[in-house]
Parts: structure tokens; sequence; C-alpha cells
């Protein structure tokens, strides 16, 4: 195990190592461009140069490994002095426009300029003129004149994704990253060269020009896109005065070893979209005739609650039928269980409609299970109670079934709107609680908007059982409420109290209700998750 | 009898046409007065098809403004008194015309048609009487506003008003001893004598300690400025504050004829009524040496006119005032009212007293 | 705390003399201007003023050089705003009243231009950071103007369109770089 010195602060680290990784150890961040940590170090920008004793050239820190007794300084003048005309070099050619530059405010350059540099410009020739507003494929732009040539978008194609559609073209100050003819970018992770690429050079189509890097904020989340549940960082702003501005603005992926590394599939990427689509249901809305009417929570809850009491005195129990989703929550999944099965003893829950698992893999993140917690609602016993999904869907339609809840889910996807209809039609009531507007809502007599994931708070447990957090990044849209806050809401109607004040109340009951979850503490699943002990799993 | 209720309902077309005229005009003449005193122009800006006219038509435009504006009576207020205080204000004010004499008996085709709306033997009383029913609108206004501060703000102009009447009535008597008659029209008779043969015997003149203290207490009736405290426009809640629309334009109208009742009592009492010096029914003269027969009518015009001018100088008189004087405190309201104006009332009762007395002995 | 003041004389205490004198102050005041005004309406007396007010929209006082009115965007030769919508002044506005909406410009060169800029004058605290900010002289408060009132909010948000049409107070103008693809003279970075 070397043993080095790094700006006199002395580290132990694995033979092997880099300089680079040792100082990181140190929290000491040497600056970089090429260098990624989750690819091969190529030292092409030289801008990670750090002075090694003994040594007479500086040395890069991203290919340098460490020898014992090794001393590093990172940040001696002659290591300044290197940095700041390895910057004058990179900036030869650039552009220099920050104030349009979508990167700004993010980038590398931006950054090490103001930090290392601040030079004014020896350059008295032209500056060299390459393509500007290149389309490399559907979802990226490439600004040759702002690249700097450190190839980690072709080395993240080709060591990560392997599909290596980008290369870096002619020689010298020529020298432009491309595509080759006719080879667009097609790929499911093209996505992540926005975010793996340094400075403005890649740019992704959907965030292009759509805000300023500065006035987002940022929330640890989960993508919801599949059973994988790679983590993300949420964007979203609510900047202005203006409340139509509030929105999401794009999903980053966050590093987490366990589940995706540094990336993100654009099929998760680019699947957010919905949370500020025109179809979300902002105010609970009861059917009067043909009409829809908009009205306050106290009145759609003493409605439904009124109409499924008259269903449970008339009928039985079996006459109902629950269809959650596995889009939702441990913690909203929880509230269903306990609510209509363990204190209404409805049998009729199941969340597997046909086909619910049959999406397209590809291998490396995105799943064939396209349901962030599909785990969860397997876990929490929301399939296998009673009838499948699609029995429910047949029950209803032969009229077995009187009333049918709908918490979150989309059966018309699976089962085709004919039969969706046919079924629907009979029911005498239906009550559709979820985000957006979908087939089933037509034959809603009672809408209940919830809230999207970035609007609210909870843990999703992925294909590899691993709990994972949510955070709350934008108010509840509208009037929409968290999933669980409506289920409690309309529990209390009806006279059952649940004593939930958060999702961390509700999540403190499943560890100790539920096997799998027991001994879990909410706090403790913190930024990257806990993974579950199953036995058997 | 027909053609007296005829005579009668014309003599009081002409007053209260007159007095609503001018309190209409009062209105601008606040704005442009204060703006003139002040170094200013002040409004000008209503025109109709371009032409301005020096602002006059501003009190139109307040007028549109103010009736089609939302007539908003508060949720838990009581909906009749609400809405009977302000005409009840506006009432109390304008019946104190019917007993001021505008003019001498006018003698026409064999009758003699004295003008006055209504020749009371009560008179002065019956102005002092009405005076303090227009308390009964303030508190009413404040009550019915289910607003606690309205409340109060009636409570502090009812206190005002209570205060201020005794001192108002107690001037009052000096004026009776001096002409020996309650009756508004002897009041206005008498000050047509001359005191050593060539000063008008006006009563400012036979009481002018009681014309300050009358003047004084007077205004603080009107509620204006220096004794607007029960209004406040501004700074404390008023006793109208929830009042909007024509109500409120009620309670404004109500201000600007009491200013010209207040003005028309004042000339009564204390500037000769209707009396021009040197002018009476034989016409113009100059006491011992000459007298130029006028006609009947023009003496009665002309008479008429100075009344009107009189009133209308002490309505210019109660404007200035109004922007000159700062508002008093409310302590000092009363104060002024109880230990100054009243002690200073009973003094002057008692000097006029002992001066009439001796003259008389 | 020390007060200042003078004891009241007996006069003084008694009011009745000082009110007297103020009466006096503006009875002379209201007789002064109402005499002039009379003369000037017919035809006298002109050089001589009788009130200090100005009528506003007719009249207006001249304004200082830096006197900062409603914005106006600078155009390129060919009409179309300056404006490259970097945000900067929205981000610099300390009360956030500037609104710009960023799209692709179909020329590369020029690559972002606001489809929408929106100055909500009604919040506008006139300090005139978005004419620092801006890197390339789009925005500046050199109209000379000062916002009409409005029937609505609305009335008071000024668009793009009404930007660009605000010409410069002859005289007031504020130098403007050469004009060029948006590209900025001093540019931000000090290169």
């Amino acid at each position: 195990m070397p043993t080095l010195v790094i700006d006199d602060q002395k580290v132990t680290v694995d033979p092997g190592t880099t300089i680079i990784q040792a100082a990181k150890k140190l929290d000491i961040t040497i600056p970089h461009y090429c260098y990624h940590p989750r690819l091969k170090s190529v030292d092409m920008c030289r801008m990670c140069l750090v002075e090694v004793k003994d040594i007479p050239k500086l040395q890069t820190a991203c290919s340098t490994q460490v020898r014992d007794n090794m001393v590093v300084f990172t940040n001696n003048q002659k290591v300044l002095d290197a940095r700041r005309s390895v910057l004058e070099f990179l900036l030869i050619n650039h552009p220099l426009d920050c104030p349009i530059c979508d990167k700004a405010g993010e980038c590398m350059l931006q950054d090490f300029y103001f930090q290392f540099s601040r030079h004014t410009s020896k350059f008295k020739e032209k500056k060299q003129k390459k393509h500007k507003v290149v389309n490399l494929g559907p979802k990226i732009v490439l600004d040759s004149e702002r690249c700097i040539l450190c190839a980690r978008c072709v080395r993240f194609l080709k060591e990560v994704v392997g599909t290596e559609e980008l290369g870096i073209f002619d020689r010298g100050d020529h020298s432009e990253i491309g595509i080759y003819p006719g080879r667009p970018l097609e790929n499911n992770y093209q996505g992540n060269l926005a975010d793996v690429c340094p400075v403005g050079a890649l740019t992704a189509k959907d965030f292009r020009f759509a805000c300023r890097s500065w006035f987002l904020c940022q929330e640890n989340s989960i993508c919801p896109g599949c059973s994988t549940g790679c983590n993300v960082l949420v964007h979203s702003s609510e900047r202005s005065y203006d409340k139509t501005l509030r929105r999401v603005y794009r999903l980053t992926p966050r590093d987490n070893d366990e589940v995706n590394q540094s990336w993100l599939c654009d099929v998760g990427r680019y699947g957010y979209h919905f949370v500020d689509d025109p179809d979300r249901l902002t105010a609970p809305s009861l059917k009067r005739g043909e009409e829809y009417v908009k009205v306050d929570w106290d009145t759609a809850f003493r409605e439904v609650a009124q109409r499924l009491r008259g269903i449970f005195e008339r009928y039985s129990p079996s006459s109902l039928g629950i269809i959650p989703s596995p889009q939702l929550t441990n913690e909203d999944l929880y509230m269903v269980k306990k609510f209509f099965n363990e204190t209404l003893c409805i049998t009729n829950i199941d969340f597997k409609l046909p086909g619910w698992n049959q999406g397209q893999g590809d291998g490396f993140l995105l799943k064939a299970d396209r349901n962030p917690n599909t785990m969860g609602a397997e876990l929490l016993g929301l399939s296998g109670i009673g009838p499948q999904a699609g029995e429910i869907i047949e029950k209803t339609r032969l009229g077995e079934i009187k009333a049918l809840y709908l918490v979150g889910s989309d059966p018309a996807r699976y089962l085709g709107e004919e039969k969706i209809a046919s079924a629907l039609s009979r029911a005498q009531l239906v009550v559709f609680q979820g985000s957006n507007y979908n087939y089933a809502c037509k034959f809603a007599h009672a809408i209940l908007p919830g809230a999207t994931f970035v609007e609210k708070e909870g843990t999703f447990t992925n294909a590899q059982a691993r709990v994972q957090k949510i955070n709350q990044a934008l108010r509840p849209l509208g009037e929409s409420l968290p999933d669980w806050k409506i289920i409690l809401g309309l529990a209390l109607t009806m006279g059952y109290y649940f004593p939930y004040k958060a999702a961390e109340d509700i999540f403190k009951d499943i560890a100790r209700e539920v096997t799998g979850f027991s001994g879990l503490d909410y706090k403790k699943v913190g930024d990257k998750g806990i993974k579950l002990a199953l036995s058997g799993g | 009898m027909f053609i007296d209720v005829a005579i009668t309902l014309l003599k009081i077309a002409f007053v209260f046409g007159l007095v609503l005229n001018i309190a209409g005009i009062l209105g601008w003449a606040e704005r442009k007065q204060s703006a003139v005193m002040q170094d200013r122009i002040g409004a000008n800006r209503a025109d109709i098809l371009g032409l301005r006219l020096f602002g006059l038509f501003h009190p139109i435009a307040d007028i549109v403004k103010v009736i089609t504006k939302e007539d908003w009576i508060p949720p838990g207020g009581d909906k009749f008194l609400h809405t009977l205080a302000p005409f009840l204000a506006l009432f109390t004010a304008l019946a104190v015309f019917a007993v001021i004499p505008f003019g001498d008996t006018l003698h026409i085709a064999g009758r003699d048609i004295p003008l006055v709306i209504a020749d009371l033997n009560v008179g002065i009383l019956f102005v002092i009487a009405f005076g303090s029913l227009g308390i009964y609108s303030v508190v009413l206004a404040g009550w019915s506003s289910d607003n606690k501060y309205s409340l109060l703000g009636s409570m502090r102009a009812a206190a005002q008003v209570i205060s201020y009447e005794l001192a108002l009535a107690l001037s009052v008597v000096g004026v009776i001893m001096a002409y020996g008659s309650v009756e508004l029209d002897d009041i206005a008779r008498a000050q047509g004598q001359y005191v050593l043969g060539i000063i008008p015997y006006w009563g400012v003149i036979a009481q002018p300690l009681g014309f300050l203290i009358f003047f004084a207490a007077a205004m603080a009736e009107t509620k204006r400025t220096p004794f607007d405290l029960p209004e406040c426009e501004s700074e404390i809640i008023g006793y109208f504050t929830e009042y909007s629309g024509f109500k409120f334009l009620a309670f404004w109208m109500g201000e600007f004829i009491e200013v010209i009742a207040v003005a028309g009592v004042v000339t009564t009492l204390y500037f000769g009524g209707w009396q021009v010096p040197f002018i009476d029914s034989q016409g113009f003269f100059v006491p011992g040496l000459f007298t130029i027969p006028l006609p009947h009518l023009l003496v009665v015009v002309i008479q008429v006119t100075a009344f009107i001018l009189k009133v209308c100088f002490f309505c210019w008189f109660m404007l200035l005032v109004r922007w000159t004087l700062p508002r008093f405190r409310y302590d000092q309201l009363m104060g002024f009212g109880w230990k100054f104006l009243l002690p200073l009332a009973f003094l002057n009762v008692i000097l006029s007293g002992v001066i009439f007395m001796s003259f008389e002995g | 705390m020390k007060i200042v003041g003078h004891k009241l004389s007996f006069l003084e205490n008694i009011y009745l003399f000082e009110i007297v004198r103020g009466l006096v102050i503006t009875t002379r005041h209201f007789f002064y201007n109402m005499f002039f005004h009379i003369a000037h309406l017919l035809g006298y007396q002109q050089d001589v003023e009788a009130a200090v007010t100005i009528q506003y929209p007719e009249q207006t006082i001249p304004v200082s050089k830096r006197w900062r009115g409603v914005h106006r965007i600078n155009t390129r030769p060919d009409g179309s705003p300056r404006c490259v919508a970097c945000m900067l002044c929205e981000t610099v506005c300390p009360v956030q009243c500037i609104h710009i909406v960023a799209e692709e410009h179909p020329d590369p060169a020029i690559e972002k231009y606001p489809v929408s800029f929106e100055v909500d004058v009604t919040r506008c605290c006139w300090c005139g950071m978005c004419e620092e900010a801006c890197p390339v002289d789009a925005i500046y408060m050199d109209s000379g103007k000062i916002p009409k009132a409005g029937y609505s909010r609305q009335d008071l948000v000024y668009d793009k369109e009404t930007l660009t049409k605000e010409v410069p107070l002859p005289g007031y103008q504020r130098s403007l770089n050469p004009p060029g693809a948006g590209a900025p003279k001093v540019n931000p970075m000090g290169l």
C-alpha cells in the first residue's frame, strides 16, 4: 500500500491508483478536462499537470500512478503557471461566447478560467472558424468552436456504449469532432454526451436555450422510467413570479456505483415531460351528467366516500376492484394495501395488468419492466391476493365488480381502448386517481389528481430490491396531492383515521410490518439507497 | 290657499336649488381655492369636447363616477340604518334652510310674501335642534357599518358635536338678548337699526365675542378642519369608512350643505341677514341727509343678492380656514370646547346681560 | 432628547392672533395668485408665474442625460433586435421584471435570439443594472420616457415589439458599440 504526500497531506491508497484519484480522497480537486472517473485516462488536455518531487517535468495527475513516498504539489507556482498556459492554449480558438452558450454556469472551461487564469489573450492572429450548430443526431447539437478536443464523448461511445459513432476528424487546429457520413447518433445513451462534455460543445436539444443553468434547483431523485431505478438529479425552476414557468427542465444522472454508475438512458432522461404536460389533472372533478365539474377536495372525498359506501351496503367488498400502479411509491402502495385490503377487506387488488412488464430492454440500463416500483408492489403484497388485474377488468365487464378504483394505472395502454370502454362503462362507479389524463378517465365518475414523482417524497424499490428515495423538487401542480394523502383523505372521510403526517411515518410502518423491509430506517436510505436482504430472493 | 302652497313650493325650489348648486360648486371651489392658496393650479383635467372651464366639470365627473360605483353595504351591517344615515345627514342639513330668511317681505300683487320658507316663531331653536339631530346620522352610520373603528369614529364625532353644541347655543343667547327674539326674521329685521345713527346694528357689532364663539363652535359642528377628527379622511378611520358610491356622496354633500347652513346662520345672526346698510324699503339713504327712493322689487333683489353674497363670502372664509389651520389633537379639541369656549360663552352671556341691562337702565 | 423651541408669549398663547396671522398669509397668497391668474387669462403679466406646478403630459422638465426611462432594445442593421437572449439582464435584475424566452436562431453565427422579451414596468425599479449587464448593448434605458398608465397589468408588460420600436430621446442616446452579429466588443471574460 503506497503512502504519498499531496500538498503536505499524507494519504495511503491502493497500488495502481492515479494521483488524481488519490487527491480526491483528500478532497483535493485537480482541474481536468479529458479525465473522467469512469473512462480510461488519455492525457489529452494537459490540464491536470502537477509537480512530483524529483521529476523535473510536470506530470499528468490523471495517468501517473502513485508510488510509495511520492511527494506531489498540486498548487505551487510552477503548477499554476502551467495551468494558466494550458488554459491560454485551450482558449485560443474558443469563441468566448459564454453569454449565449448553454453550458455557461456549469462549464469547466469557464470555471477554471476564472479560478486559475484570468489572463488577457495574447493571440493576435485570426481565430480558426469551425462548424457551429451541427446536428449530430436527434438529440445532440455540436458547436465545434467551443470544443477543446478532450475526446470524452468519443471515448464514452467507445468504452461505455460501444457504438463508436463519433470521431475526431482533420488535423491540428482544424481538428473537429464529427459523425461518420450517414451515421447519425442513434443510440439510447446519447443524452449522456451533453453531461460528459466539460465545455459547451455538445448540448442537448431538449434543454438547449430552455433555461440558464443558474436558475435551476437540483433535487436528488430516482428515474421513474424503468425498474432499474437510475439515480438522477431533477433540475427544476420556479424562478419567476410567473407560475407558468414552473417546470422540470431536465434530468441528469447521479453517481451510484451499484445502479447506474454515471449514466442515464435517453428513455428515462427524456421521459419526464409528463410532469408538465398539458394533460395533467390539476383539480378534483366530479361527473355531473356528461360534464366534469371542478370541486374542492372535501366535496370530492365526500362524494366518492358516499358512493363507495353505497356500493358496500348494497353488495359486498368483492364488488369492488382496485388496480394500483407500480409507478407509485412504496408509501402510496402501502396506503392502498392498508386501506382497501386490510381495512375495507377488498381482495380484488392487483397491479399486474396483462403486459405490464413487456417493454423493450437493452441489456444495459433500460429494463423491460418500465415501472420503477414493481418490486415494491410485489413485496407489499399488491398482487396475488385475489384475481389478476386483467380478470378484475373482465369481471367489471361482466358486472360482478360494480366499482373500480384506479390508482395511477392506465389499463387502456395494455388492454386496448375497446376492452376498457366495454368494461368501465358497465361499472356503477369508476374513480380515477392519478397525475395525467388517460383513456380510463373518460369513464371516471370522480377524478382525483395525484402528484408526480418530482412533487412528492417517497421511496421506490428497484429490480435489485434496492430501496431508493425520491425527494420533492416542485410543489404539486394545481391542487394535486401525493397519492397516499388522497387515500388518507378518503379514508378519513369514510371514518378511518391513519396517523400519517409525512411519507416518513408511512415508511416507519412499512419497516415494521412488511417482511423484507424490516429494520429499515427512512433516514438511512440516504441518497444512494439500501439493498433489501431478501431471503431466497 | 292653493296660491299659498304654490308660493311656498316656489320658495322651497328657489332655496334648495340655490343651496344644492352652491354645495356642488363648493366641491370645485374647495379644490381650486386650496390650489390657488398653495400656488398650484388645481383640478382642471375634466373636459367636455375639449372645453375645460377651469375644472368646473369635475363635480359633474365626480357625480358620474360616484353614481356608477358599487353601493356596498357591509355584510354584517344593518341594511336599513346604513342606508338611512346618509339621507338623515342630508335632511338635517337641508332642513335648517327652512327658517333662514333670505330677503325682506315681498309685496307683490297685493300679497305680502315673507322671503323665508317657514317663519317659525322658535326660529333659532329650530336651527340648533336640527344641528343636534345631525348626530343621529353620524352615530347610525358608525353603528350600522359593523366596523368597530367606524363605531369609534362615530363616538368621537358624537362627543365632539355634543360638546360644541353647548357653546354654540350659549353664544346665541347673546344675540337673542340683543334683539329680544328667537325668530330669525325678527333678528334680521332688527339688524336694520343703526348705532350712533350710522353704524349698522349688526350682530357682530352687538356680540363680537359671541360671533367668535359661535363661528368656532359652528365650524366644529360641520366637522371640518381644524375640527375634522370625526372624518380624518386618511389618517384615523371615520364613521363613513364603510360607505361608497352615492351614499358616500350624500355625506360629502351633507358636509357642504352644513357649511352653507352655517354661513347662512352666521349671516343672519351676526351680519345683518339680508340687510344692506343704507338701503331699506324706502330706497338708498344716507342717515340724516337724503333718501333716493328705489322701486320695491329692486330693493328686494339687492337684498336677496346681498344675502347670497354674504353666504358665499362665509363659505369662502370657511374654506380659507380649512386650508390654513392644521387639525386639533383630540384632547386639545375637547379641552378647547369645554375649558375655553364654554366658559367664554357663559362670560359672554353674563357680560351681555350686564351691558344690555345697564343700557336699558 | 433635546427639545428646541421657544416659549409662547401671551398673544401667541391665546391663538386668536396667530390664527389671524395664518389667515392673512393664505389670503395674501390667494389674492396674489388670483390676480395673476385673471391677468394671464386676459393676456397680461405672462412672465409672472402664479403657480409652481407643471402641467405634466403637455409640459415636462428636462431630465439628466443619465436619467433612466423606459427600456428599449437596440436593433441590428436589418431591424431585428440585437438581443442574443443570454438572459444576463434577467439574471441581474433585482426585481425579476425581465422575462425572456430564447430560441434557436436560423443563423448559426447568431445562434440564439429572444422569441419573447418582456419587461414588466410595474415591477421595474429603474436601477439600470440590465443596461450594465448586457454584453451586446441590446437593452438601453435612454428613451427618456416615463411609463404611461395602463388599464390592466398586462398593458404595462412591454413586449419585444414595443421595446424595439422605442427610440432614444434625441441627445440622450448612450454610446453604442459598433453593430455586429451580436458579437460583444468587450467580451464578458475580459479576453
